[in-house]
């Protein structure tokens, strides 16, 4: 039943690809191979074999999930597709290894509530990924977030940042009655005893190492948005996410002080205007291809999206700045609809959440939700210039392995929550 | 849990809600502001697909011109940097500025009137082309004006305009650029303190000094309180004024003179007393009426002229702005604040010549479409009538003298007679800025000019040959 609905929701991603690819060829065939096309059947068909996956092994899992989020990896890699055809090639095999490892947690990891007692393991990795990138990290445009193995540029962060919530979802969970206690109240507020802030401290001085060995706001900002969205969730005191958002206050007005990539990146957020053809570049060019756009876009392949010689106008438009290139060539209309694609993620698996009943299972759905929604505001924001500028990816549609790999994971664990859940139910 | 894990999805709804809103502000309230910001290249790429229509000066000498590699017109300027201030460039990357940014409807031929010839064209499978540009320019004087600059090896500014139309037959700024080279000299050419890519002659904002004595003079005479033959007496070479001291240039004559001499002379004495008379508001309303305060209509980008006025912290300060005493004399000799263009100051001497009658400056003589059918011709027009034709006389007759007898000696010539104001403001740290503002022939004026020359020195000796030998020049002396 579940599994016919999914198949149903397949239907856009389909029309998509077909519509999207063939339009990207109409318009740029002079540049392009038409053996280019097979990327997408390709796509395509990987996606129908997580479908056959899931009817075998997670017949009850959320139908939404997997095409929600296959429209926007369908999105994503059109667009990348648009950008530079050899990428999407990449890409697909991204998509593939990724798939790899959905399938792998879907099929090993059935029991998923085991990990509750593996959470020390994984947050012990996630921060020891950190590390190493710290340590053995190069660095690309002043950040220091990719790791070389093999020949192959990883970003360790992506894994972190799931890792690191399955810890949290245990931890939390364990701790939840202890730190859910009021001893004291400020301005009405009831607050937890002082020792029991002790956890919210150490998250953010990580945070805050992370950010100032790593040079990048993105990833520390990040998991301290995860976590903060976690704790309320597991003690439902406003307490910590409001001396939460103190501590961050107070970190940004030291990070203004002591790092230049922040100082740069809240200037040009400030007015990039003063500097359009160094510093504020990026943020300027991504301005004019987002209002560009219109309101229905120039189409797919018509936006002035790359110089004659093939380099994109936008330093990082297949990565961090991918949302810029769909507003410009779809417009709001299209822009907005991958917008919404968000919400529905979000909405599924908040609602993956709220329908499980153990404390882990929901506080897990909680923190992989709380990711991708702030994750999606933070680059979104970014490079519409709401907020100022973080370098995180687009889940699901920016180009990227670590990002594809880590993001199909989480998702996997989403699917098997609602596969639990709506099993027990059915019994 | 469920409680606030419904409130933490409300609270991501709510994000998403403002991303959409700022989403729909980005694409749709800003959109036009976003395409015009002269930094957005992707108009100028589009266009580059069409043949972009030539830039010609008034001999047809080709000022702007295309080369097509890989079906894009590349622009290419024959003319090197002989006025790229007026005409500008269009490029891809750096965008579009002058006339190449202000005329871009009729060049790359999306402007109604070249729009249905096109449609023809395309019609009947021609290629769409844009309309050229000619313009007033005279490449002879142009470059005489710039090379007279270059020599003296000075920044500054020459504007020439044709008294009777207002055409524009000279417009110079140095240090000048090359617009070929952009690409090459993008970074050194913004770093320059000498701002070569900056238009002095529409935008460069200097006090004006004695030159401004023009206005003053003008309200005085029309005032009815003064007469060319006012006797003045100044027998210390000082006055005091509201607590403040006005002197006069070393070596000033001192003594009784009338209001003629003292302004050949250049006295900030008598100017200074003149103005403290008038008072503030009559100043101001003569200011307004000759243009002052407003910028002077003309083709290049709005952005890329200047209006003359009183400035307060580099912004135009309000025409009603309180003045006290001493700041209202200061003002009446070219100090105080004020700040004028070269452009403005060549209207002043346009409408002085002119009988009153000051034009509206125009650089685009007519636009010539792909078939050479002429679909606009300039139409020279007042723009504003700052005096009487009688006033206009006794100026000009004192601007005579200025030359013959008084300040303005070094821009004398047997060959022609010019008719002149000159003007020094002093500049902390370097030489003074001198201008001559003028016309000639005094009798018949058929050309006016201003000439500005950065850290120059006190007696015109060298902005005095520029404006002579440009007029000069003008005049096919």
């Amino acid at each position: 039943m579940q599994r016919n609905r999914e198949l149903i929701n397949f239907l856009p991603v389909i029309i998509l690809m077909i519509v999207g690819f063939a339009s990207v060829y109409a318009a740029r065939s002079a540049q392009m191979d038409a053996s280019s096309l097979t990327y997408g059947l390709l796509f395509v068909g990987l996606f129908l074999a997580a479908h056959v996956l899931l009817r075998l092994a997670a017949p009850q899992a959320d139908p939404y999930l997997l095409p929600v989020t296959a429209l926007l990896a369908a999105m994503g890699i059109m667009m990348i597709y648009r950008i530079d055809p050899d990428l999407a090639a990449a890409q697909t095999t991204w998509l593939l290894v990724a798939l790899g490892l959905f399938a792998a947690i879907i099929i090993f990891l059935r029991d998923y509530r085991k990990l509750d007692d593996y959470i020390y393991l994984c947050g012990i990795l996630g921060v020891l990924l950190l590390v190493i990138t710290v340590i053995a990290g190069q660095e690309i445009n002043g950040a220091r977030l990719w790791l070389k193995v093999g020949g192959m540029s990883i970003q360790p962060g992506e894994f972190s940042k799931v890792l690191i919530t399955i810890f949290l979802a245990g931890y939390l969970n364990s701790k939840r009655e202890l730190l859910a206690t009021t001893s004291w109240h400020f301005l009405g507020i009831p607050l937890p005893p002082l020792k029991h802030l002790g956890p919210l401290l150490v998250m953010w001085g990580m945070s805050f190492g992370i950010l100032l060995l790593m040079n990048d706001l993105g990833p520390s900002l990040l998991l301290f948005g995860i976590f903060l969205a976690m704790v309320y969730a597991a003690t439902n005191r406003v307490a910590y996410p409001a001396i939460g958002m103190a501590l961050i206050s107070i970190a940004a007005v030291a990070a203004y002080q002591i790092k230049a990539i922040v100082r740069l990146r809240y200037d040009i957020w400030l007015n990039p205007w003063v500097d359009t053809n160094d510093k504020g570049y990026q943020i300027v060019q991504s301005l004019f291809a987002v209002g560009d756009g219109g309101l229905f876009g120039t189409g797919l392949g018509k936006g002035y999206l790359l110089f004659s010689n093939g380099e994109p106008i936008i330093p990082a438009l297949h990565t961090d700045f991918i949302f810029s290139a769909i507003a410009e060539e779809l417009g709001l209309a299209g822009a907005t609809a991958v917008l919404i694609l968000f919400m529905i993620l979000c909405y599924r698996i908040f609602k993956i959440a709220v329908e499980s009943d153990d404390g882990f299972s929901k506080l897990l759905a909680t923190g992989l939700g709380a990711g991708f929604a702030l994750q999606t505001f933070f680059i979104i924001g970014g490079v519409l210039k709401l907020i100022p500028l973080t370098g995180i990816t687009l889940p699901f549609v920016s180009y990227g392995g670590s990002s594809m790999v880590a993001n199909f994971g989480a998702l996997a664990l989403l699917l098997l929550i609602s596969n639990r859940t709506n099993r027990e139910k059915a019994k | 849990m469920n409680a606030p894990i419904r409130r933490l999805f409300l609270v991501s709804v709510a994000l998403f809600v403002g991303l959409i809103a700022m989403l729909a502000y980005r694409q749709v309230i800003q959109a036009q502001d976003l395409a015009d910001n002269p930094q957005n290249t992707r108009k100028v790429f589009a266009q580059m697909r069409i043949d972009r229509g030539l830039i010609l000066a008034s001999d047809k000498m080709e000022l702007a011109t295309n080369e097509k590699r890989d079906d894009l017109y590349y622009r290419v300027y024959p003319s090197g940097d002989l006025a790229p201030h007026l005409v500008g460039y269009s490029d891809p990357k750096y965008g579009q500025v002058g006339l190449e940014h202000s005329q871009n409807s009729y060049l790359t031929g999306t402007a109604d009137e070249v729009e249905l010839v096109n449609l023809f064209d395309t019609l009947t499978g021609k290629e769409k082309q844009g309309a050229d540009l000619k313009l007033t320019i005279n490449p002879t004087v142009q470059e005489k004006a710039l090379n007279e600059l270059q020599k003296i090896g000075k920044r500054g500014a020459v504007v020439v305009v044709e008294v009777k139309t207002g055409a524009v037959t000279a417009m110079v700024s140095n240090p000048t650029y090359d617009p070929n080279l952009l690409a090459t000299n993008w970074d050194l050419l913004n770093a320059d303190p000498s701002a070569p890519l900056f238009n002095r002659a529409t935008q460069g904002l200097y006090t004006p000094g004695s030159s401004f004595k023009i206005i003053t003079a003008s309200a005085a005479l029309e005032s009815g309180q003064f007469t060319q033959n006012s006797r003045f007496t100044n027998p210390k070479g000082s006055v005091d004024i509201g607590g403040f001291t006005v002197n006069n240039y070393p070596g000033a004559p001192l003594g009784e003179h009338n209001f003629a001499e003292a302004f050949s002379q250049s006295l900030n004495t008598t100017f200074a007393q003149v103005g403290d008379q008038l008072g503030k508001d009559k100043l101001i309303e003569y200011m307004l009426k000759w243009g002052f305060y407003e910028k002077p209509p003309f083709d290049l980008p709005s952005d890329e002229v200047a209006a003359s006025g009183r400035y307060d912290d580099g912004e135009l300060a309000s025409p009603g702005a309180p003045m006290d005493r001493a700041q209202v004399a200061s003002m009446a000799f070219g100090q105080e604040q004020l700040q004028v263009t070269p452009l403005q100051m060549a209207l002043v001497a346009d409408a002085i010549a002119n009988g009153g009658r000051m034009m509206k400056p125009y650089s685009v003589d007519s636009v010539i479409d792909s078939h050479g059918t002429i679909i606009r011709q300039a139409d020279p027009e007042v723009w504003k009538t700052p005096i009487d034709s009688q006033t206009a006389g006794e100026l000009k007759d004192m601007m005579v003298k200025v030359v013959n007898e008084g300040t303005g000696s070094k821009a004398k010539t047997s060959l022609v007679q010019i008719a002149a104001k000159t003007g020094t403001a002093e500049v902390t740290g370097r030489g003074p800025n001198a201008w001559f503002v003028g016309f000639a022939p005094a009798d018949n004026p058929r050309y006016a000019i201003a000439v500005v020359v950065e850290d120059s020195d006190a007696g015109g000796g060298i902005a005095g040959p520029v404006m002579r030998e440009t007029l000069l020049t003008a005049l096919g002396l």
